[in-house]
């Protein structure tokens, strides 16, 4: 192959996957289960943002650290505090500004991780057979079966103290076996393919074949897979803080009703147990919404998998 | 279709919901009938107790229980915290030249209504050496003998003076002979004796308290009965009638304060024998059915230094922190006013060895001031800033590029605290200190860790700056200090976390374990509190109030005391209103 | 197929054996000893020490492992270290409370979900669909704890009809003259909030199943040829639509059994419910190793072989798989 020819089939792939990518923006937007899902996520993203200003207009709206010098104990919403504050003085508003960088951070790397290592580990499985095969889908069908909250909660057990990031990576450890079974199928449909055999014949190596060949095929429904786990990490971050095994240094959601519950405010204090568990379960319920949608943009006969277990 | 028939077998199709909602109504018209006062007491607790074995079941929740069961020779009574004889019949009879001590019994009985001899004693002791029983060894292993002189007399005698001998020895619950011997003798050579014995459990374990447990539902609720045997019935000890005047108490196990406390006010409970956090009280102090109790506690928390490392390993520099921290705002602003100030290790319920004479870093100055004088310490020892942060008219600002005295520039400075749900004083605490640090220009961070995390970092690896940790129930027997500052208790898992090493110290200390004339004692306990205050390895912050409610409408005659009125003497003496 | 049942069941022993085996390397690697973590000054180091002896904590590492296997296959799961009685009575006192709360809830939200899911198919496109499927995305996605704290202030503190903790009163059970349909209703009393909780967070899940696997069903070659012969509406959907709709709603409660059980765990500790997943959740947060671990394996167990079941179950109902 030359030079020139390699560089026309790779304009022509970019400008095939920008037709296709204009065709599915299509389809999404006729969806209104899509339509409001990612209308709320785009909503918890700009809170996201957002999460920087407090801290920036006064120290004392810092989630974590920052204490109202004249409040020491859980007050209503007001103005200077529009949710109120926690028991110690903090402001909910703020936190719950974090919570959702925390959310979109926690959900969506612990996806990323699990899609990327189930893609892979998928199209190995895949494309290998035989006894790797076996091996992997064989660890999968066990690894998907687990309970991944109670076992994260028996690692933090163990360690004492798991900070945000290693939980994220036990998340991911957990959560690929859905994405890897997928990848798998599709490989295995793929390798049948007639254009795998010409790329064979003409001598690509294996990785080649995998990476060149497959992977451009799989992603897509990969990524649909990515929105599932999103939420699933999400929860499980949050039922991990919930029951006080969270990073202490860390405002999330689940922290936060850990705080309500713990402190012994939740028959006191409405305005500070409703914001976190609601902001929870909406992002569930959008990331939901949003792989739903994705689901018929990319695979009408694609079956959903709704176990966030 | 193959299958069809195969599903109506399996698949049940009941108007499901139509049940649901007979289960609900049903449910709700069946709420369950008040049982009227009928002489049973009832305590909210959060932990059911690890078990009736008093070797194991050594917490704060077990002892709640254990403790109205398994009884000491001598106790403390609540009013002058003095030792009153309670198994034993009169004070010890200590011979201090052959250092012999002979403790006369009371008669009394074993809930099973076999007689308490002096062979229960001996034999307790004996166990306590034999197995190096966890917590209790330290306080027996310098005991040469002890013997059955008659059935009622028993006889110590001590290889050496230790001053801790009346105040712990003394105080150790006895078990029954007659209940452990068979297991002991079964033990004999086995490896894994002490395995064997804190995992045993016994259906009834025969005791000498008020109380024993009758019902046990795991995980829902203890049911204690008044123990017929029991030998305060009726005596009065320590000038104090003893009864108990109830039939019986139950142990309610709630899973959060919230619901304890809500028990507690909708008349669930009569007590709920726990701190009420500062939080619960703005609720609860207008309800005129519920009666508050404060009482100090014997407690001390504090913020301890890593004496192992620049720049904590600088006196001076411990001095300007200890300068800086304003321990009436901790308690006024974090504590909600529910706490004393510490200015020592002791905290001054201790009449006897609180030293209220210790140099007490910059008390009563207020925040410029403070600022001020930890500026003077640090410069005096050499430190420099790039703008420091007293100005050249002795005005306060703010401080940057704080420098060691060999010229580097300060590196940060970590303190510990356990998470904000398991202890948010603590947490808060340590925030409200780094932000008083950042005034002179320390760079300090204040991060919270779970607990158990925490501990290690700090009791095993040594891997720390600063740490803030508190004990919420000490001993009042001083003996304590030794353990937390003697330089041989500086290794991994010792207490000395802070690495203190002070030969003046370790000699007091030593000479302080051993004596037992009290009033010699406490010549030296004041001065090793000097010392440490004026070397501040822990600076003591605050020792909290401790509140407890109980209903006003059901049950009198509570007897408040250091630690509360959850305590033995109280559910001796409360009648039924 | 009795092959197939043996096979499964090999691999099952397997990954519980690798499990034993994880979970022993774990406990081992962590730093620390369960003493460790014991705060009491009156702890001397001396005691500390000898006490971690005496817990078979300082023996080799393989000698370690070799008792753990032999105890495990021969069902001694140890002593916990919080009680200090044998793993296996904590556990025998806590199971039957969980099966009691958890199977309850899951066969109503199963029941509940499926028959709503067959009508809200059936009536595709009508409110009566959008309502169910909208109810079911809502409270499928409701985060779990936050629900139960919902339902506990509003039903237990705010109009006070159910108890907000617990499980039994105590009077019921400590008058002897109670009969036995008293403490049966007091039991129930007291479930009715972590059941209220486990049944909404599950019925949604079925209902979304079922419902897109009958729409899938309703476009089958069978259902036009029931309707040409002329069946009524009620006839095909009860009797030819909604049994084979109903293979993906036992493999999706295969799937979603390890979420359930999740939930479980967060149920009974919001609620105080004495059951396997808070005395897991308990002895994790105090260290109690042997008791977190077969707390775990017994979930593990009961995960992995109900997932041969419905396996099994599959194979047995649908007739175009054969082992």
């Amino acid at each position: 192959m030359n030079q020139q020819a390699a560089m026309d089939l790779r304009q022509a792939r970019r400008s095939l996957w920008r037709e296709r990518l204009a065709e599915d923006w299509r389809v999404f937007r006729r969806n209104p289960l899509g339509r409001i899902g990612l209308t709320l996520l785009i909503m918890f993203g700009l809170m996201a943002v957002c999460s920087y200003i407090p801290p920036m207009i006064n120290p004392m709206y810092n989630p974590m650290t920052g204490v109202d010098p004249h409040i020491m104990a859980s007050t209503g919403p007001s103005a200077r505090h529009w949710l109120g504050t926690d028991f110690m003085g903090r402001d909910i508003f703020a936190q719950l500004l974090a919570g959702a960088r925390v959310a979109f951070m926690v959900g969506v790397s612990a996806a990323f991780m699990a899609v990327v290592l189930g893609t892979a580990l998928g199209m190995t499985a895949g494309y290998m057979g035989g006894l790797t095969d076996t091996l992997l889908m064989r660890a999968a069908d066990m690894i998907m079966v687990m309970p991944t909250l109670l076992v994260v909660l028996m690692l933090a057990a163990l360690f004492g103290q798991l900070n945000i990031w290693t939980i994220v990576l036990m998340i991911a450890l957990f959560r690929w076996p859905g994405v890897s079974r997928v990848v798998r199928a599709q490989t295995l449909s793929l390798k049948q393919r007639p254009f795998i055999d010409a790329a064979r014949v003409a001598g690509a190596s294996h990785p080649r074949i995998i990476f060149r060949h497959i992977m451009p095929n799989v992603l897509p429904l990969a990524f649909l897979y990515m929105t599932f786990r999103v939420t699933s990490a999400i929860v499980i971050e949050a039922a991990l803080a919930f029951l006080g095994f969270g990073d202490p240094g860390t405002v999330s959601w689940g922290m936060m009703l850990q705080w309500v519950w713990k402190t012994g405010h939740m028959f006191q204090a409405m305005y500070w147990l409703l914001p976190p568990g609601l902001c929870i379960s909406l992002i569930t319920l959008s990331f939901y919404m949003l792989g739903r949608a994705m689901d018929e943009v990319l695979d009408p006969r694609l079956r959903d998998e709704t176990s966030a277990g | 279709m193959v299958t069809i028939k195969k599903f109506r077998r399996l698949l049940l199709n009941l108007p499901a919901a139509a049940l649901l909602a007979a289960i609900a109504v049903l449910a709700v018209w069946a709420a369950p009938a008040q049982s009227a006062g009928n002489g049973i007491l009832k305590i909210g607790v959060l932990e059911e107790p690890k078990s009736l074995n008093l070797w194991l079941a050594s917490d704060a929740w077990s002892n709640r229980i254990l403790s109205l069961m398994y009884q000491p020779l001598y106790l403390r009574e609540p009013n002058s915290m003095e030792l009153v004889p309670w198994l034993a019949a009169e004070q010890p009879d200590f011979d201090h030249k052959t250092l012999t001590c002979t403790v006369k019994l009371r008669p009394a009985k074993w809930s099973d209504g076999s007689d308490f001899t002096a062979e229960d004693v001996v034999f307790t002791g004996h166990m306590i050496y034999l197995y190096q029983m966890p917590r209790h060894y330290s306080k027996w292993k310098f005991i040469e003998k002890v013997e059955a002189v008659d059935k009622h007399t028993v006889r110590f005698v001590l290889n050496k003076p230790m001053a801790i001998f009346l105040s712990r020895t003394l105080t150790t619950p006895i078990v029954q002979k007659k209940q452990w011997a068979s297991l002991v003798k079964q033990l004999e050579g086995s490896e894994r004796a002490l395995q064997e014995i804190l995992q045993h459990d016994f259906e009834e374990p025969s005791v000498t308290g008020p109380f024993v447990v009758d019902k046990w539902k795991k995980g829902v609720f203890v049911y204690m009965k008044k123990n017929p045997h029991f030998f305060g019935q009726g005596q009065t000890i320590g000038g104090h009638k003893l009864g108990p005047h109830i039939k019986g108490i139950i142990f309610k196990i709630y899973g959060t304060a919230d619901a304890a406390i809500l028990a507690l006010r909708k008349g669930d409970i009569d007590f709920y024998w726990n701190d009420i956090q500062a939080g619960y009280l703005k609720s609860i102090e207008n309800d005129p059915d519920i009666k508050l109790f404060t009482n100090t506690k014997s407690g001390v928390y504090y913020l301890g230094f890593n004496l192992r490392r620049a720049p904590m390993d600088d006196v001076a520099f411990r001095r300007a922190v200890a300068t800086l921290i304003a321990k009436e705002f901790i308690i006024k602003r974090i504590l909600q006013g529910y706490g004393e100030v510490l200015h020592s290790m002791i905290p001054p319920g201790n009449e006897v060895f609180y030293n209220p004479n210790v140099p007490k870093h910059g008390a009563g100055l207020d925040r410029a001031q403070r600022v001020k004088a930890a500026y003077e310490i640090l410069s005096r020892a050499g430190y420099t800033w790039e703008t420091p942060p007293v100005d050249a008219q002795g005005k306060v600002q703010k401080a940057r590029g704080i420098k060691t005295p060999d010229g580097k520039p300060l590196r940060e400075v970590v303190i510990l605290t356990p998470p904000a749900d398991y202890d948010p004083h603590r947490a808060m605490s340590g925030q409200m200190i780094q932000e008083w640090l950042r005034e002179v220009g320390i760079p300090v961070v204040s991060r919270p860790m779970a607990f158990g995390a925490l501990i290690q970092t700090v009791k095993t690896q040594h891997d720390f700056d600063c740490f803030v940790l508190g004990y919420g129930k000490l001993a009042l027997d001083p003996g304590y200090l030794r353990a937390f500052f003697h330089s041989s208790q500086d290794k991994p898992k010792g207490w000395n976390m802070s690495g203190y090493n002070n030969p003046e110290f370790d000699q007091l200390a030593t000479e302080s374990d051993e004596t037992m004339d009290t009033a010699k004692r406490r010549d030296l306990i004041f001065k090793m509190q000097e010392i440490l205050m004026s070397e501040v390895p822990y600076i003591p912050l605050y020792n909290p109030v401790l509140v407890e409610g109980v209903r006003a409408d059901r049950f009198t005659g509570w007897v408040p005391a250091l630690g509360g009125i959850g305590n033995i003497w109280s559910l001796c003496e409360i009648q039924a209103k | 197929m009795k092959r197939f049942i043996i096979k499964r069941m090999a691999q099952v022993v397997v990954v519980l054996f690798l499990i034993l085996t994880v979970l022993f390397v774990l406990f081992r690697l962590a730093p620390g000893d369960p003493v460790e973590r014991m705060v009491d000054p009156n702890l001397t180091l001396e005691e500390a020490e000898h006490l971690v002896e005496q817990l078979g904590l300082k023996e080799p590492i393989l000698t370690q492992y070799g008792i753990y296997l032999k105890n495990f296959a021969m069902g001694h799961f140890g002593h916990s270290f919080h009680y200090g009685q044998p793993v296996a009575e904590v556990i025998w006192e806590k199971l039957p409370n969980t099966i009691l709360l958890f199977t309850t809830a899951v066969i109503l939200a199963a029941l509940v979900g499926v028959s709503w899911g067959k009508i809200a198919a059936w009536s595709k496109g009508k409110w009566k669909d959008l309502a169910f499927t909208v109810a079911a995305l809502v409270t499928h996605t409701l985060f779990l704890p936050w629900l139960a704290l919902l339902l506990v202030w509003f039903f237990g503190y705010r109009l006070e009809w159910f108890p907000i903790t617990g499980m039994m009163s105590e009077e019921v059970w400590l008058d002897p003259d109670t009969a036995w349909w008293q403490k049966a209703w007091d039991v129930g009393y007291h479930m009715m909030l972590p059941l209220l909780t486990l049944f909404l967070i599950h019925f949604g899940s079925y209902l979304l199943v079922m419902r897109s696997s009958m729409l899938d069903t309703l476009k089958e070659d069978y259902i036009v040829t029931a309707r040409a012969k002329g069946l009524s509406e009620k006839a095909i959907r009860n009797r030819h639509a909604a049994p084979n709709a109903m293979l993906p709603v036992v493999t999706s409660v295969g799937l979603s059994l390890a979420f359930s059980i999740n939930g479980g765990a967060l149920t009974e500790t919001v609620f105080s419910w004495p059951g396997i997943g808070r005395e897991l959740v308990f002895a994790v947060s105090h260290n109690d190793y042997p008791l977190a671990q077969a707390c775990f394996l017994l979930i593990a167990t009961v995960v992995l072989f109900s997932n041969v079941v419905v396996d099994v179950l599959y194979a047995y109902l649908d007739p175009r798989i054969r082992y």
